[in-house]
C-alpha cells in the first residue's frame, strides 16, 4: 500500500440531485451529473459555486451520460434513459436538445462516442441490439449489430479507428462496424457478469474487463483464448479504467453491494498482488469516476468522482502518485515522499484492514463458489428496471424496491385480479416470493388454482437463483385468461376457431416483441418452381407500397413490425390502451390491436381507400372499421397468386417428351417419327439432332464382332467424338430430354451398336421376355462380360459354372448366399425376367486366360460403343432425371419405357410378397407352378378362362380372384365388380 | 411463351407468406398470415378451393409439398412454433402429425427427395434444424441439430440424391446422399450430412454480410456439380459451386439488388433460379454458355411480364 495520501482538492455537495450518471468533458472545463429530474452542469473549475441546473420531464432515470469527446464539439453530451437517446449541446449557460434517437426496445445500458468520428455513438441494450448512430440523422441507427444476449457495455477503440469491443453478460465481442453483423472476435472473458470494460489509451488491442467474479483481465484480442494478466480485488469490480499515464488502473466496487467500501483503488499492471493506493474520502459508493484532462502548464492529473453520498471528489494525481504507477514524470523530483512520515503509522494499519477485507471477501467467496458459474442474481432494482410491461393482459401498478412489492392486475374480459408479490430479502437466492391476491372478480377456487402457478413458476426460476417476476406475471396472466374463458365458455363460442389453442400460445410467452427480434421479416412476395414446368408467383399489389419512413429497405425482423402497428393505431386513434397482442386474434374478427404484416405496408392509391369507405357508407355504416380494414387488406395488398407456364424457358419440352418415341428395333425410323416431333414444336437445333442420329446409328456402320478387323466406327470423329461434343452442349443448356434421349439411343441396351451378324435370339433378347434363352442372352449383355463368346461360354455351361464357383468361393459365405438364391430363383422361377444378373459375374472369374481373352474383348466393346462407359453413371442420371420429368408431366408409360434402360435396376420391392394357395393341391406355393413334387400344377388358375396362368396376370387384393393380364382386361373394360360374382368392386377397391 | 395460365384470388384475409404447386403443377397450397393454408385445385386453366386448413395459431410461412409416391401430403410451418403435416384421404384433408419441439418461431419446411423417405427438414429462429421422419408404421420421429445458426436459422434445403461425385465412380450402386443446406442470422450458409445417424456440420460458406434469408440446392440432372444458391438480408444472391471432387465451394455473386431478397427456387433442370425479394419483384436467372449469370426477365422483353408479374397482373 502506498505510503501517500493523496488529498481531494475539491468537494462539491448535491444532496438533491440523486443523480446516477456523471461525466467529464474533454476539455476539463465542465461536467454533468444526470438526475432523474435535473441535469446540472458543473464548471469543474468552480465546482462548489458557479452550477447551472437544467429541470427535464421524465419518468425514467438517465442510465448513463457522455460529453463528445472531440474538442471540436465539446460542448455536446448525450444522456441514455429507458429506450431513448437525448443530444444537448451546452452553449452559454444554457441545454438545448438537439435530437432525440429511438431504436431500442429495452433499456440503454451504455453508449459511447466514436474517438474519430464526431458524429457517431454506439448504444447497447438488454435488447440484444447494439446501434450505431449518426446524429446527423438520428432517426435510425447507421448500423445494428444483433446478439444472442443484451450488452452491459459498448467501447470504441482509443487508437484504431472501427473497432468497438461490447461486454454481454461473461463474454465480450469485437467489432468491425464495416464487416456487419459478425463480430471478429469472440471472447469468453468471465465466468460472471463483466461490468465494466475500458479500452487501453495506448494499444489498440489491449483492453480490460471488470467482472462480478472479483477480478479484473486484462487482454489482448490478438490472442482472445488467453488473458494477459488477472487482478484480483475481491469483491465485484463495477469499473477498471486504464489510468492516463503510465501502467495503472482505478478499479471500484460494484455500487449495489454496499460492503462499505467507498474507496478507489490504483493499480499498478505491472504487479497485480495489490493496490498502490486508495483513495479514501467518499461516504457511500462510488457511482461514476472520470479523467479530466490537464490544463496546459500542469503535470498533474485530475480525477472526478461522483458517489451515491451525491457528492462530487474531485482529485488529484501528483506526479508521486504517477510514479507509482510507473509514469516518470520528468523533473518531478522535489516534493518527494513529502507525506511518507506523516503517515508511516497508519500505512501499516491501513495495511492490516485491507487484508480484512479481502479475506472476508474471500472467504464469501469459497462459500458461494459453486454458484459462481451461474448467473448471478440481479437485485430487486435491476429486475424491476428490467421487466418487460408489455405482458398481455397484465398491468403494472406499482414497483416499490423499498417495500420489496410490485403489484399487478390482470385483465380477462370483465373479470379482474388484482395481484400483490412480495419479495422476501433474499429473494432470489432460494427464497420465492409471496403472492397474494388482493382484489378480485372471481371466486376462491380460481384464486388458489392461479396461487398454485405463481409459486409453481416462480419456485422453478429461483432454483437456478434467476428472477422470475416477468415469467410469473407472464404466466399469471395466460392462466388467468384461459381460466376465465373455459368458464364462460358457450356454445356459440364454436364460431371462435380454438380459441383453446391460442392461450397455451400466451401461455408460453410468445407474443412478446422482443422474442420475435430473432424471426425474420415474413416474406410477402415469391416465386417457385414447379417441376412441372411452371412458375407460381405471389406477392402483394402495386397499391401496397413498402412502409412508413423507410421504403429503400425492407426490414429485418419481425420485431420492427410492431413501430410500423404503433404507429398504425396513432393514425388510425383507434383505443391504443391495451398491449399489443401480436397475431393473436383468430382471423374471422380482424382487430385493431392485432398486429399483422401487412401494416407494413401502406396504400398508396388513395381513391381505393376512399371507394372502400364510401362503399361501408352505402352499407349504412353497419360494417365496422375493422371491417373496413380487413377488406382493404384482402383487395388492396394482396395481388392474385398466378401460375406461369415457363416451359418455353426451359430446354426440356412436355410435347416432345409426349412424342419423343424410343424404338431401338427400328432406329431409323425412329428417328423420323422424332424429327417430325422436333419440327411440330418448332426446334429446329433437335431435327439436326435426330438426323445425326440417325445417320450415326446407321447399322451398316457398325463394326465387326472380332476385335482384328479394323478400328470400330465409334472411333471415328463422327462416333463417339461427335456424339460426345453433342452431349457436352446439351449438358451446358441443361437439356435432360435430349441427353436422356441419346443415352437412350446409344448407351442403355448394346444391341443397337451390335452388328446384325449376331445371332437373332441374341439381338431379339431385350424385346422378348419370359424364355430362358433371353435369360442368357441378358447374361451376356452385362457391361463387364463378353458379349458372344461369353454368351457362349455360359449357355454352354451355366449349370456348371454356378457349381463351379460356389467350390471356389466357398469362404465367402455371402457369395454363397447370392448364388444360391440366384439357383432357388431359377428353380422356382418360370418368368426369368426377374433375374439378377449381378448374381453371374463371378463368370469371368472362372479362367485367367480366359479372363485376359475376355478383357481384351471387353475393351474392343467398349471401343465400339458410341458412348463412353466411364460415364455409365451419369449416363444412367440422365435417365432417371428425364423419367422423373415425364413422371412429373404425368406421363407415366412414357416415365417408365425410359426407366427401362437403366441397366442398374431399381431396389427390388422388399415388402408385402403374393404367396399363392395351389388351386389344385391347396399347399401354399410361390411362382407359377406349384412347389409341391406331387402336383406341379400351374398354381394360379384363371377365373375367366380356367386354365393356369404362368405369365402376366392380374388379381385383385380384395377378394384375390383373378386370371390372365388379358382376359381380366377385356373383362374390366364392361364390368366393374369380379367376374366370379363374389360381389367384390375390383375397380375401385372398395370391399364388398 | 411465358404465359399466365391460372390466375387464383385465394381469398385471403392477410399478406400471403408462400404458394407452392404440388409435383404436376395440379394443386396448389397457399399460406397466410391469417392462420390458413388453402388447397386449390388447378386443373385445365380453372381453379377450386379445395380446402382451408386450419391448424395453426399465428401465421403460416412455408408449405412444402410431399412427393405424390407418399400420397397427397403437405407440410407447414409458422409463427406458433409447430409444424404441422396435413395429409389428404378421400377427398378430406387432417393434421398426420404435429411437430412442435421448436422454441421459437420455425421459418422453413423442406421433404428431402423422396429416395429417402418421407423426411422433412425444419429451421427455427431457435437456432437448431429438426429433421422429422416418418418410421413407416405411422408414428414419427425426429432429429434434431441444435445451435445450428446462432440467433436463428432461416432456411433450410436438401441437397439432389445422387452425389456428383457417384457419378464419376464406378463402383455401382451409391447410398442416396442425406445432405441438406441450411442459412441463418450469423450470416452463415451451413452444409450438414447424417454420419452413423447423427447429423454433422460438412462445410460452412462465409460469404454474405447479413442474415441469410434462403438457400436452395439446385436439382441435378447428372452434371458431376453440385450448385447452391443463396440470398441475404445484405440484398446479394450468391451461387456457391462445387465440382464435385474436394468440399471445396467457390462463391460467386449473381447480383446485388436493390432490397432484401427473400427467396429463391430453381428449375427442375436446375439452370434457372427465380429470385424475389423485398421490392415486390420476380426475377429469373439463367447460366449462359460462357458460364455468366443474365436476368432473363430482363434481356427478352417478349418474357419480361414475368419481372413485374406482381404488378402487372393485379392492376
Amino acid at each position: 500500500m502506498a505510503a501517500y495520501w493523496s488529498e481531494e482538492c475539491a468537494i462539491a455537495d448535491f444532496a438533491d440531485l440523486q443523480a446516477n450518471a456523471m461525466a467529464v468533458d474533454c476539455l476539463g472545463s465542465w461536467t454533468v451529473l444526470a438526475g432523474r429530474k435535473t441535469l446540472a452542469l458543473v464548471d469543474l473549475d468552480n465546482p462548489e459555486d458557479r452550477v447551472f441546473r437544467v429541470t427535464r420531464q421524465s419518468k425514467y432515470d438517465i442510465s448513463c451520460v457522455q460529453w463528445n469527446p472531440h474538442a471540436s464539439h465539446a460542448h455536446l453530451f448525450v444522456t441514455a434513459s429507458n429506450n431513448k437517446i437525448d443530444l444537448f449541446s451546452w452553449q452559454e449557460s444554457n441545454t438545448k436538445p438537439e435530437c432525440s434517437m429511438k431504436g431500442h426496445s429495452r433499456n440503454i445500458s451504455d453508449l459511447d462516442w466514436s474517438s474519430f468520428d464526431v458524429n457517431v455513438i454506439a448504444s447497447c441494450s438488454t435488447d440484444n441490439f447494439t446501434h450505431l448512430w449518426d446524429v446527423r440523422d438520428p432517426r435510425r441507427p447507421v448500423s445494428s449489430f444483433q446478439t444472442v444476449a443484451g450488452a452491459s457495455q459498448v467501447k470504441w477503440n482509443k487508437v484504431t479507428n472501427n473497432c468497438f469491443a461490447t461486454a454481454h453478460d461473461g463474454d465480450v465481442r469485437i467489432w468491425d462496424p464495416r464487416k456487419g453483423n459478425t463480430s471478429l472476435v469472440y471472447i469468453a472473458a468471465h465466468l460472471s457478469k463483466i461490468h465494466g470494460l475500458d479500452w487501453n489509451p495506448f494499444n489498440e488491442y489491449s483492453f480490460a474487463t471488470s467482472s462480478q467474479d472479483g477480478t479484473v483481465k486484462f487482454w489482448d484480442f490478438t490472442n482472445p483464448r488467453h488473458d494477459k494478466g488477472m487482478l484480483n480485488s475481491g469483491s465485484p469490480v463495477w469499473r477498471a479504467r486504464y489510468t492516463p499515464f503510465g501502467h495503472g488502473l482505478i478499479t471500484v466496487v460494484v455500487p449495489q453491494l454496499r460492503r462499505g467500501e467507498n474507496s478507489l483503488y490504483l493499480w499498478n499492471n505491472d504487479s497485480l498482488q495489490q493496490p498502490v493506493h486508495q483513495f479514501i474520502g467518499h461516504s457511500d459508493v462510488v457511482l461514476e469516476f472520470q479523467w479530466r484532462k490537464s490544463r496546459e502548464g500542469k503535470r498533474d492529473y485530475q480525477l472526478v468522482t461522483w458517489s451515491k453520498d451525491q457528492s462530487m471528489r474531485i482529485w488529484k494525481i501528483d506526479p508521486q502518485l504517477q510514479r507509482l504507477c510507473g509514469h516518470d514524470a520528468q523533473d518531478s523530483s522535489e516534493n518527494e515522499l513529502s507525506a511518507v512520515d506523516v503517515s508511516d503509522a497508519m500505512e501499516t494499519d491501513h495495511k492490516e484492514t485491507m487484508a480484512n477485507q479481502r479475506l472476508n471477501a474471500s472467504i464469501m467467496y469459497s462459500n458461494k463458489t459453486d454458484s459462481l458459474p451461474q448467473q448471478q442474481p440481479m437485485n430487486l432494482t435491476q429486475e424491476f428496471s428490467l421487466v418487460n410491461k408489455n405482458i398481455p393482459n397484465v398491468k403494472i401498478e406499482e414497483m416499490a424496491v423499498v417495500k420489496r412489492s410490485c403489484i399487478a392486475i390482470a385483465v380477462s374480459g370483465k373479470n379482474s385480479v388484482t395481484l400483490t408479490v412480495r419479495f422476501p430479502t433474499n429473494y432470489p437466492n432460494e427464497a420465492i416470493p409471496s403472492f397474494e391476491i388482493t382484489e378480485s372478480t372471481v371466486d376462491n377456487a380460481l384464486h388458489k388454482k392461479l396461487h398454485k402457478v405463481l409459486v409453481d413458476t416462480a419456485r422453478k426460476f429461483v432454483k437456478r437463483n434467476t428472477n422470475c417476476l416477468e415469467p410469473c406475471l407472464r404466466q399469471f396472466s395466460a392462466a388467468f385468461d384461459k381460466m376465465t374463458l373455459e368458464e364462460k365458455k358457450t356454445p356459440d363460442s364454436d364460431t371462435f376457431p380454438m380459441p383453446q389453442a391460442s392461450n397455451k400460445l400466451l401461455q408460453s410467452g410468445l407474443f412478446s416483441a422482443y422474442q420475435d427480434e430473432s424471426i425474420p421479416f415474413p416474406r410477402t412476395c415469391g416465386a417457385h418452381f414447379c417441376p412441372a414446368g411452371y412458375v407460381v408467383c405471389f406477392g402483394r399489389s402495386k397499391e401496397a407500397k413498402k412502409g412508413f419512413g423507410r421504403p429503400d429497405v425492407t426490414p429485418k425482423t419481425l420485431s420492427e413490425l410492431a413501430v410500423y402497428a404503433s404507429s398504425t393505431r396513432v393514425r388510425s386513434s383507434q383505443s391504443a390502451s391495451g398491449f399489443p397482442v401480436y397475431f393473436s386474434k383468430s382471423p374471422p374478427t380482424p382487430n385493431s390491436e392485432t398486429v399483422s404484416v401487412s401494416m407494413y405496408y401502406k396504400y398508396k392509391d388513395r381513391k381505393q381507400r376512399a371507394r372502400v369507405k364510401s362503399r361501408v357508407k352505402d352499407d349504412l355504416e353497419l360494417k365496422s372499421k375493422e371491417m373496413i380494414k380487413s377488406s382493404k387488406i384482402r383487395t388492396v395488398t394482396l395481388a392474385p397468386v398466378c401460375i406461369y407456364e415457363i416451359s418455353s424457358l426451359l430446354a426440356i419440352n412436355k410435347q416432345l417428351g409426349e412424342e419423343y418415341r424410343i424404338d431401338l428395333k427400328d432406329i431409323p425410323k425412329m428417328c423420323q417419327q422424332n424429327i417430325k416431333a422436333a419440327l411440330a414444336v418448332g426446334r429446329k437445333d433437335l431435327v439436326q439432332l435426330w438426323s445425326i442420329i440417325s445417320q450415326i446409328s446407321n447399322p451398316n456402320l457398325m463394326s465387326s464382332p472380332s476385335f482384328d478387323s479394323g478400328s470400330p466406327w465409334a472411333l471415328n470423329p463422327f462416333g463417339r467424338q461427335m456424339l460426345e461434343s453433342l452431349m457436352q452442349y446439351y449438358q451446358q443448356i441443361h437439356d435432360v430430354q435430349s441427353l436422356a434421349m441419346i443415352c437412350c439411343v446409344f448407351w442403355s441396351k448394346q444391341e443397337s451398336v451390335q452388328p446384325p451378324v449376331v445371332k437373332p435370339s441374341a439381338s431379339k433378347s431385350s424385346l422378348i421376355e419370359g424364355t430362358p434363352v433371353n435369360t442368357e442372352g441378358n447374361i451376356t449383355f452385362l457391361p463387364g462380360s463378353s458379349s458372344d463368346s461369353g454368351w457362349n461360354l455360359l449357355s454352354g455351361r451355366s449349370k456348371n459354372l454356378s457349381k463351379s464357383t460356389l467350390t471356389e468361393v466357398p469362404s465367402n459365405p455371402n457369395i454363397t448366399a447370392m448364388f444360391q438364391s440366384a439357383i432357388q430363383k431359377v428353380k422356382r422361377s418360370n418368368s426369368w425376367s426377374d433375374f439378377s444378373m449381378d448374381d453371374y459375374r463371378f463368370a469371368e472369374d472362372a479362367d485367367p486366360k480366359e479372363k485376359a481373352i475376355q478383357n481384351e474383348k471387353q475393351q474392343h466393346e467398349n471401343n465400339c460403343r458410341l458412348l463412353d462407359p466411364c460415364h455409365e453413371a451419369q449416363y444412367e442420371q440422365y435417365l432417371r432425371t428425364y423419367a422423373n420429368i415425364l413422371y412429373c408431366w404425368k406421363l407415366l408409360t412414357k416415365s417408365a419405357e425410359v426407366l427401362k434402360h437403366i441397366s442398374t435396376p431399381l431396389e427390388p420391392h422388399r415388402g408385402i410378397e403374393f404367396g399363392m394357395m395351389c388351386h389344385c393341391c391347396g399347399k401354399n406355393t410361390r411362382g407359377a407352378r406349384c412347389n409341391n413334387e406331387n402336383c406341379l400344377m400351374l398354381a394360379f388358375q384363371c377365373v375367366i378362362c380356367h386354365t393356369g396362368v404362368k405369365g402376366a396376370s392380374n388379381f385383385c387384393l380384395l377378394c384375390s380372384h383373378g386370371g390372365h393380364a388379358e382376359h381380366m382386361l377385356e373383362w374390366f373394360q364392361l364390368e366393374d365388380k369380379c367376374p366370379t360374382g363374389c360381389g367384390c368392386f375390383c375397380l375401385t377397391g372398395d370391399p364388398f | 411463351m411465358v404465359s399466365v395460365i391460372n390466375s387464383i384470388d385465394t381469398a385471403h384475409e392477410d399478406m400471403i407468406h408462400d404458394a407452392q404447386l404440388d409435383y404436376y403443377g395440379t394443386k396448389l397450397a397457399t399460406c397466410s398470415s391469417d392462420r390458413l393454408i388453402k388447397v386449390f385445385d388447378v386443373k385445365g386453366g380453372q381453379q377450386t378451393l379445395v380446402a382451408n386448413l386450419a391448424g395453426h395459431e399465428g401465421p403460416v410461412w412455408q408449405v412444402a409439398w410431399a412427393h405424390p409416391m407418399f400420397g397427397n401430403i403437405i407440410a407447414s410451418c409458422g409463427y406458433d412454433r409447430k409444424v404441422i403435416i396435413w395429409k389428404e384421404t378421400n377427398g378430406t384433408w387432417d393434421k398426420l402429425y404435429v411437430y412442435s419441439n421448436h422454441d421459437s418461431s420455425v421459418n422453413s419446411v423442406a421433404f428431402a427427395p423422396h429416395e429417402l423417405g418421407l423426411v422433412l427438414a425444419c429451421g427455427s429462429s431457435d437456432g437448431s434444424i429438426s429433421i422429422v421422419f416418418s418410421t413407416g408404421d405411422g408414428s414419427w420421429d425426429a432429429k434434431k441439430i441444435n445451435g445450428a445458426h446462432s440467433i436463428g436459422c432461416n432456411a433450410v434445403s436438401w441437397a439432389p440424391a445422387v452425389a456428383p461425385n457417384a457419378l464419376l465412380d464406378q463402383s455401382g450402386k451409391q447410398q442416396p446422399v442425406k445432405k441438406l443446406v441450411s442459412g441463418g442470422c450469423d450470416n452463415l450458409v451451413k452444409i450438414w450430412r447424417e454420419e452413423d445417424s447423427q447429423w454433422v456440420e460438412d462445410q460452412k460458406l462465409e460469404g454474405h454480410s447479413d442474415w441469410v434469408r434462403d438457400v436452395s440446392w439446385a436439382p441435378s440432372i447428372g452434371l458431376p456439380k453440385s450448385i447452391i444458391a443463396s440470398c441475404s438480408q445484405d440484398c446479394r444472391v450468391i451461387i456457391w459451386t462445387n465440382d464435385g471432387t474436394f468440399n471445396n465451394w467457390t462463391s460467386k455473386v449473381l447480383h446485388k439488388f436493390n432490397d432484401v431478397v427473400w427467396h429463391l427456387s430453381w428449375s427442375i433442370t436446375g439452370n434457372i433460379l427465380a429470385v424475389s425479394g423485398g421490392d415486390n419483384k420476380v426475377s429469373l436467372w439463367k447460366e449462359n454458355l460462357e458460364g455468366q449469370w443474365v436476368c432473363i426477365s430482363d434481356v427478352n422483353k417478349g418474357q419480361g411480364q414475368i419481372t413485374d408479374g406482381q404488378s402487372a397482373i393485379s392492376s
